[in-house]
């Protein structure tokens, strides 16, 4: 079935390869995407089809073999600082949480912050805001150690959104959480990014997850294998 | 949450690391701290000793590079240089190091000329002096009497032959609050050097001017083949015991800092190996590579400095210990300055620039999908 683009590409990824470290193996084959604004896509296929490599090239934390991604009509091939694109347009969030252990949760979603220009309050302001939003404003001070999944992913999401960005990209987020608990967050996450108005790709092997999208991005062996609308 | 604390936090989480870092770094700022206060203040308290007496210029071997020069005969030398313009006064001085009881260290014995400038200086806090150039007395400093324990009145046997302590003085330099001192015809007699001194001492009348000293050296030269007239300051700073402590110090600096650089360097690459993935995480957050360099350059300076406070600290501390114990008191006199303290602090940064910068470096350059993937 094809699928009707609801707004403006954000994102248009143009016969994108990218091969493993080993020279040899193709990790993305030729794949031609178009992500649009406020746009949730869900990236599902097998282990190995492409799915996380495709997410890392989008969120420039790899750079593609041939092809190119254009951002906004911004090719990335022409941006000199891919930390400062990232800070400024991508949110990330990971399937192990990753927050710094030694940090509070406060402390965890104001780091991406360091070395913004802007005031320290007013980030820590905001900080506290989207914990506040996503349930965890008695969990302020708490160390990751201390915390369950569910709250370090939500943690975590927070992290994402606190330099503003106009998209978010999510590998396997409930991947290390129970079915309550994925709910719960995933409910947070799509509930947030609506609400602002971001554009969402998610990578996920779950089905029932992906059913939330507007769109399903299938993939195999580096290809677009087909894509549909999550209703259909 | 910034910058500073965040890499204050990730030195408190490694604790066992930081704290082995920071007195590593401190014990190699100490031994700086401890070697160049004492070979400093042991160049400055034999200088002050010589400027305190009011020698214009000390005439000596040229071939002496000791504290004490070799001894040589006095008298024709001596008339030499009263007939040279703006002459004042030409004293002798011997001096030995000798000890003067059984359970003592040895201590420095002066002889001076009886009645002459050099006595001038010192200032007699008990007792009275020698009523003449043969009385067999000595004259005690301050620090020597209470290293020694002895007082007015007391004997005290110095190289076999009894002398009475007929009283105490004290000094602005510590070498000489430290020593014995006699009349000069009493030092030669007691060390069988009749006739002969370590330096002949230069007074100069009110009027000379530098012009007059820089002609009275040319004038020793021509007249005086083998000898030499020079400063205190010459004297001191071409002493080979002072050269060597600057030695040992500048080769201390030396050590210490290519040391400190090289623990600097192993702690700082080891977190960065350990904190691949989380570099990964800032990076991927959007964390510029300079950003990341300034963590790991932040770490790297607080560490150096940490160690050099406490350094700065136990250095003081071991040249405190030094100048007291038995055998060195009255002999060396640390010296500090705020200068010099900021100069120790800025040896500490140049640890942490040295030690942190190819560190940062390499964490900067992480690329942050192949660090996310770091075990």
């Amino acid at each position: 079935m094809n699928y009707t683009p609801p707004s403006l590409p954000i994102l248009r990824v143009d016969r994108l390869t990218l091969y493993f470290d080993d020279g040899q193996t193709k990790a993305l084959n030729g794949v031609d995407l178009d992500i649009h604004e406020g746009e949730f896509v869900a990236i599902v296929g097998p282990s190995g089809s492409g799915k996380s490599s495709l997410l890392n090239v989008i969120g420039t934390l790899d750079m593609p073999t041939s092809g190119e991604v254009v951002f906004r009509d911004q090719p990335y091939s022409r941006i000199k600082d891919f930390s400062l694109f990232r800070r400024k347009n991508i949110g990330f969030v990971f399937q192990s949480f990753n927050l710094i252990p030694t940090l509070s949760a406060l402390d965890n979603v104001i780091v991406p912050t360091i070395g913004c220009d802007g005031s320290a309050n007013e980030y820590r302001a905001r900080a506290e805001s989207l914990l506040t939003q996503l349930g965890l404003r008695d969990r302020l001070g708490h160390f990751p150690g201390k915390l369950s999944g569910g709250e370090r992913q939500r943690v975590a999401i927070a992290r994402s959104l606190i330099n503003q960005p106009c998209m978010v990209l999510a590998d396997e987020p409930t991947g290390s959480l129970d079915s309550a608990n994925a709910t719960l967050v995933l409910d947070m996450l799509t509930g947030i990014v609506k609400q602002q108005g971001l554009t969402l790709i998610m990578v996920t092997h779950d089905m029932n997850i992906s059913s939330r999208s507007d769109r399903i991005v299938h993939m195999r062996d580096g290809k677009i294998e087909h894509q549909q609308g999550a209703a259909s | 949450m910034n910058l500073f604390r965040f890499a204050l936090d990730n030195l408190y989480r490694r604790p066992a690391r930081t704290s082995l870092t920071v007195s590593a770094i401190s014990l190699g700022i100490a031994a700086v701290v401890a070697l160049t206060s004492i070979a400093w203040g042991f160049e400055a308290s034999w200088q002050k000793a010589n400027d305190a007496r009011g020698t214009d210029l000390i005439v000596t071997r040229i071939a002496s590079q000791n504290t004490m020069p070799s001894p040589f005969r006095a008298e024709k030398v001596q008339q030499t240089l009263a007939g040279l313009p703006h002459v004042k006064e030409v004293v002798g001085l011997l001096s030995e190091m000798l000890t003067v009881s059984d359970d003592s260290p040895p201590v420095f014995v002066f002889g001076w000329v009886y009645g002459s400038y050099l006595w001038e200086h010192l200032k007699l806090i008990d007792g009275r002096w020698p009523s003449d150039r043969t009385e067999p007395v000595v004259m005690i400093g301050a620090l020597a009497a209470e290293m020694l324990h002895k007082k007015t009145g007391d004997p005290v046997e110095i190289e076999g032959k009894a002398f009475q302590i007929a009283g105490i003085f004290e000094s602005s330099a510590v070498v000489e609050n430290g020593a014995l001192l006699m009349t000069l015809d009493l030092a030669q007699q007691i060390t069988d050097k009749p006739g002969k001194v370590n330096v002949l001492n230069i007074k100069v009348d009110a009027g000379a001017t530098e012009a007059d000293l820089r002609n009275i050296k040319e004038q020793v030269k021509q007249a005086l083949p083998g000898f030499v007239a020079i400063t205190s300051g010459e004297l001191v700073r071409n002493n080979a015991v002072v050269r060597i402590s600057k030695a040992m110090s500048n080769a201390t600096i030396l050590i210490a800092g290519l040391v400190g650089a090289l623990v600097v360097f192993n702690t700082m690459l080891m977190s960065i190996n350990e904190r691949t993935r989380e570099i990964g995480i800032l990076l991927a957050l959007g964390w510029q590579r300079r950003t990341i360099m300034k963590l790991i350059f932040s770490e790297a300076m607080i560490l150096s400095l940490v160690g050099g406070c406490v350094g700065i600290a136990i250095g003081v501390g071991i040249a405190w210990g030094l100048e007291h114990i038995e055998l060195m008191r009255g002999k060396i006199d640390a010296i500090f300055s705020i200068p010099f303290f900021f100069g120790v602090l800025g040896l500490s940064v140049l640890l942490g620039i040295f030690g942190g910068a190819y560190p940062a470096f390499k964490a900067a350059r992480l690329l942050p999908s192949v660090a996310l993937r770091h075990e």
